[in-house]
C-alpha cells in the first residue's frame, strides 16, 4: 500500500522537491550574505555607539527575497488544496474508489496508509520551509525585533507545520463531503482563510493575558524585545482607557476633549499650557499604559497555536475516518 | 448555448455573489466608519491648522479586519482563474463531457467562444466589483497616506483588478486546454499567476514611463516628491552622479559622508569633529571653511520617483498588458481546441 502512495505521487513528489531546491538555494544564498552584512553593521556600530539606532539606517536583504519569504504564508494552504483536496474528492469523482475499496486492502488501511504518508510529506515540506525562513530571517528579526508581531510570527518557528496538517485535513475533509474536487479546493480555500483570521486577530492576543504597564503622562517608556504590542493610550483614575481623538492633542495620547474639567478651564487655552495640563492630570491619577505580550511569551505562543491547529487537524481527520469506514461503498 | 453556460453555472454565480455580498458588507461598515472618522480629523485639524503632520499622528485602519480582507481581495483574481478557469475546459476533457458536447449541432467555435466569453465576463465584473469596493474604502487611507501609487496599494484598486482577473481566468484556461487535467491545470495558474504579477510588479511597471530624477541638498535627509508619488529609489550622488553607498557606519557630516571629501577637507573636518567631542553625526553651525568643503564635494541627494499625475497612465498600461497578455492565451486556447481531434 505505501509502495503503491508512491506510485501515485512520485510526480508531486519530485515537483516539490525541486520547488524546495530552488526556495533553499535562494535563500541560503541570500541568507548568508545578510548574516555577514548584519555582523559587520554589529562590529562597527558597537565600536562607535551607534547600536541604537541601527533599525532607522540599515536595510537588510533584498524586498524581492523579503516579499517571496512574506509569501510563505500561503504555503500551507496551497498544500492543502492541491494535495489534501483531491485526496479524497478526485477518487470518488473517477470512481476510483470502486476499484481501490473492492481489494484485499481494507478501507481503513487504504485511508490510513495513504492519508498518513501525505501528511508527513505535507509537514515534513512545510517544516523545511519554515526552518529556512526562520533562519534566514534571524539577523532581519535581532534589527527589527518584530518577530512576534502578526504575519511574522505566522511564518516561522513551528506553526506552519500546524497549519499545514489542518489546511490538509480541512482539504480531506471538504473531499469527502463535497465529492468533488474543483467546490473541494474552494470550501478548503475558505475555510482556512477564515479559521487563520479568526484566530489571528480575535483568539491570539488572549492566549495569555496581556501585561500591562502603566507610567507618567510626560514620560516615554517602550517595552524591551520582540514583544507584541496590542495597545497603548491613557487610563483615568477609575482605570477606563480615554478614546483616542485626534486631532487636537496636548501630548502623547491626550486630546483636549478628554482633559478633565479641573485641569482645563477651555480647550482652547488647553492647548497653550501642555506641560500644566499634563502634570494637573497627573496628580489626579492619569496614567499612559502599554498593553503588550512580552517577549519571553513567544515559544508558549507558539505551542499553543501549533496545539490548537493540531487539535482541529485531529477533529477533521477523525471524522473522515468515521465516515469513510462507516459508510456503503 | 448561453442558457447551456448558465444552467451549467448557476450554482458558481451564486457562490461567487453570495462572497461579494460578504465582502461588501465588511467593506462598507467599515469604511463608512472610517471616512466619518477622517472627517472629523480634517475638521479638527483645520481648526487648529495642525493637517501637515496628520500622516505621522493618525492611524486610520478602520478596523483591522477589514484591512486584512483588503489585502486578501490581491488573491481574488487568482482564486477566480484557479476554480472557474482552470476546470472550465480540463474537467469537460477529464470526465470527457467534450465527446457530448462536440457531437452536438453547436460548433466547436461556437462551443468554445461563448464559453469562454460569458467566464470571461464574469471575471471581469468580479475584479471589477471588487476593485471599486476597495477603491471608495481606501479613499480616506489614500489621501492620508498618500500611497495609492506603492506597490500593494497600487494593484488592489483603479482599473488592474480587471485587468488580472481576466487575465488569471484565460491563463486556467488555456492550462486546462494544454493539460487536460484540472489539478494541473489548477497549480499551473496559480503559479503562473504569481510568478507573472511579481515579475511585472518588480522589473517592468519602474520602467512604463521613464522616472523623473530630483536632486537637492544632502542637509535636506527627507525630500518627499508632491502628492502620491512612487518613489523608486533614493540616496546621494557624488560630483560625477555616481551612487555613494551609506551604510550603518558611515561618518556623516551634514548629510555628507565624509569620504567622500577630498583629503584635505577631511583632516580638516575630523579635526573639527574631534574639537567638538563628537563622534559622529551633525555639526551644529559648520565654519567657512567646511562649509566651502561640502560644497565643492558636489555630494547631492537624489530621490528617482514617478510623479502623482502618472497613476492613471500607469493603470492603463498596466490593464493593456495583462488584457493583452490574456487575447494571447485566448488565441492559443482557440488553436488547441478547434485544432485536435476530438
Amino acid at each position: 500500500m505505501s509502495f503503491l502512495v508512491w506510485r501515485l505521487y512520485r510526480a508531486q513528489a519530485v515537483i516539490g522537491l525541486a520547488l524546495l531546491a530552488a526556495f533553499s538555494a535562494l535563500l541560503l544564498a541570500t541568507g548568508f550574505s545578510m548574516a555577514s552584512q548584519w555582523h559587520s553593521a554589529l562590529a562597527t556600530c558597537t565600536t562607535d555607539g551607534g547600536c541604537g539606532n541601527l533599525s532607522n539606517t540599515l536595510f537588510l536583504g533584498s524586498h524581492a527575497v523579503g516579499f517571496l519569504v512574506i509569501m510563505t504564508l500561503g504555503v500551507p494552504v496551497v498544500i492543502g488544496v492541491l494535495c489534501g483536496a483531491p485526496l479524497v474528492a478526485h477518487e470518488f469523482e473517477t470512481g476510483t474508489r470502486d476499484f481501490s475499496w473492492t481489494q484485499s486492502i481494507t478501507r481503513r488501511r487504504w485511508l490510513l496508509v495513504k492519508a498518513g504518508w501525505l501528511l508527513l510529506a505535507a509537514a515534513a515540506l512545510a517544516g523545511v520551509v519554515s526552518g529556512l525562513v526562520t533562519w534566514w530571517s534571524g539577523p532581519d528579526n535581532a534589527l527589527q525585533a518584530d518577530a512576534f508581531g502578526p504575519g511574522r510570527f505566522d511564518i516561522m518557528g513551528i506553526v506552519p507545520v500546524a497549519y499545514t496538517l489542518f489546511a490538509m485535513a480541512l482539504g480531506i475533509a471538504a473531499g469527502l463531503l463535497l465529492r468533488r474536487t474543483v467546490p473541494a479546493i474552494g470550501l478548503t480555500l475558505a475555510m482556512y482563510l477564515a479559521v487563520r483570521l479568526l484566530i489571528d486577530q480575535w483568539i491570539r492576543p488572549h492566549y495569555m493575558s496581556a501585561v500591562m504597564h502603566l507610567y507618567g503622562l510626560t514620560q516615554n517608556w517602550v517595552p524591551s524585545g520582540a514583544v507584541w504590542q496590542l495597545g497603548s493610550g491613557v487610563v483615568n483614575p477609575s482605570g477606563h482607557v480615554l478614546p483616542m481623538q485626534n486631532g487636537a492633542d496636548i501630548g502623547p495620547n491626550v486630546s483636549v476633549s478628554t482633559v478633565p474639567s479641573v485641569c482645563a478651564s477651555g480647550a482652547s487655552q488647553a492647548q497653550n499650557n501642555q506641560g500644566g495640563v499634563l502634570t494637573c492630570m497627573q496628580k489626579l491619577g492619569y496614567r499612559q499604559f502599554v498593553s503588550y505580550q512580552p517577549a519571553s511569551r513567544y515559544w508558549a505562543f507558539q505551542g499553543i497555536e501549533f496545539g490548537i491547529f493540531v487539535a482541529l487537524a485531529v477533529g477533521l481527520l477523525a471524522v473522515t475516518y468515521v465516515v469513510i469506514t462507516r459508510r456503503d461503498a | 448555448m448561453s442558457v447551456l453556460v448558465w444552467r451549467l453555472y448557476r450554482g458558481q454565480a451564486a457562490i461567487a455573489v453570495l462572497v461579494l455580498a460578504a465582502f461588501a458588507a465588511v467593506l462598507v461598515v467599515t469604511g463608512l466608519s472610517m471616512a466619518s472618522q477622517w472627517h472629523t480629523l480634517l475638521l479638527g485639524c483645520t481648526a487648529n491648522s495642525s493637517c501637515a503632520d496628520l500622516a505621522a499622528t493618525v492611524s486610520l485602519g478602520g478596523s483591522v479586519a477589514g484591512h486584512d480582507i483588503v489585502l486578501l481581495s490581491l488573491a481574488a483574481p487568482a482564486a477566480f482563474g484557479m476554480l472557474v478557469g482552470a476546470p472550465l475546459l480540463a474537467h469537460e476533457f477529464e470526465v470527457r463531457t467534450t465527446d457530448f458536447a462536440w457531437s452536438q449541432s453547436v460548433t466547436r467555435m461556437r462551443w468554445l467562444l461563448v464559453k469562454v466569453g460569458w467566464t470571461v465576463l464574469a471575471a471581469a465584473v468580479w475584479g471589477g466589483v471588487i476593485a471599486s469596493l476597495v477603491t471608495w474604502w481606501s479613499g480616506p487611507r489614500n489621501a492620508l497616506l498618500q500611497n495609492a501609487f506603492q506597490p500593494t496599494t497600487f494593484d488592489q484598486q483603479g482599473l488592474v483588478p480587471i485587468g488580472y482577473a481576466v487575465f488569471a481566468t484565460m491563463l486556467g484556461i488555456a492550462a486546462g486546454a494544454l493539460l487536460r487535467r484540472t489539478l494541473p491545470a489548477i497549480a499551473v495558474t496559480l503559479g503562473g499567476f504569481i510568478g507573472l504579477r511579481l515579475l511585472i510588479a518588480n522589473a517592468v511597471r519602474p520602467h512604463y514611463l521613464g522616472t523623473v530624477t530630483a536632486y537637492f541638498s544632502p542637509k535636506l535627509s527627507t525630500f518627499t516628491p508632491p502628492g502620491s508619488a512612487w518613489v523608486i529609489s533614493q540616496g546621494l550622488v557624488g560630483k560625477n552622479g555616481q551612487v555613494i553607498q551609506v551604510g550603518a557606519g558611515t561618518q556623516m557630516i551634514n548629510g555628507v559622508p565624509i569620504g567622500s571629501l577630498s583629503a584635505s577637507c577631511q583632516r580638516l573636518v575630523s579635526a573639527r569633529l574631534t574639537l567638538n567631542g563628537v563622534a559622529r553625526g551633525h555639526v551644529a553651525g559648520p565654519s567657512h571653511a567646511v562649509l566651502s568643503c561640502l560644497q565643492s564635494s558636489g555630494v547631492r541627494g537624489f530621490a528617482t520617483y514617478q510623479p502623482a499625475s502618472r497613476y492613471w497612465p500607469f493603470q492603463g498600461i498596466e490593464t493593456g498588458i495583462y488584457v493583452a497578455l490574456a487575447l494571447v492565451l485566448l488565441a492559443v486556447t482557440y488553436v488547441v481546441v478547434t485544432r485536435r481531434d476530438a
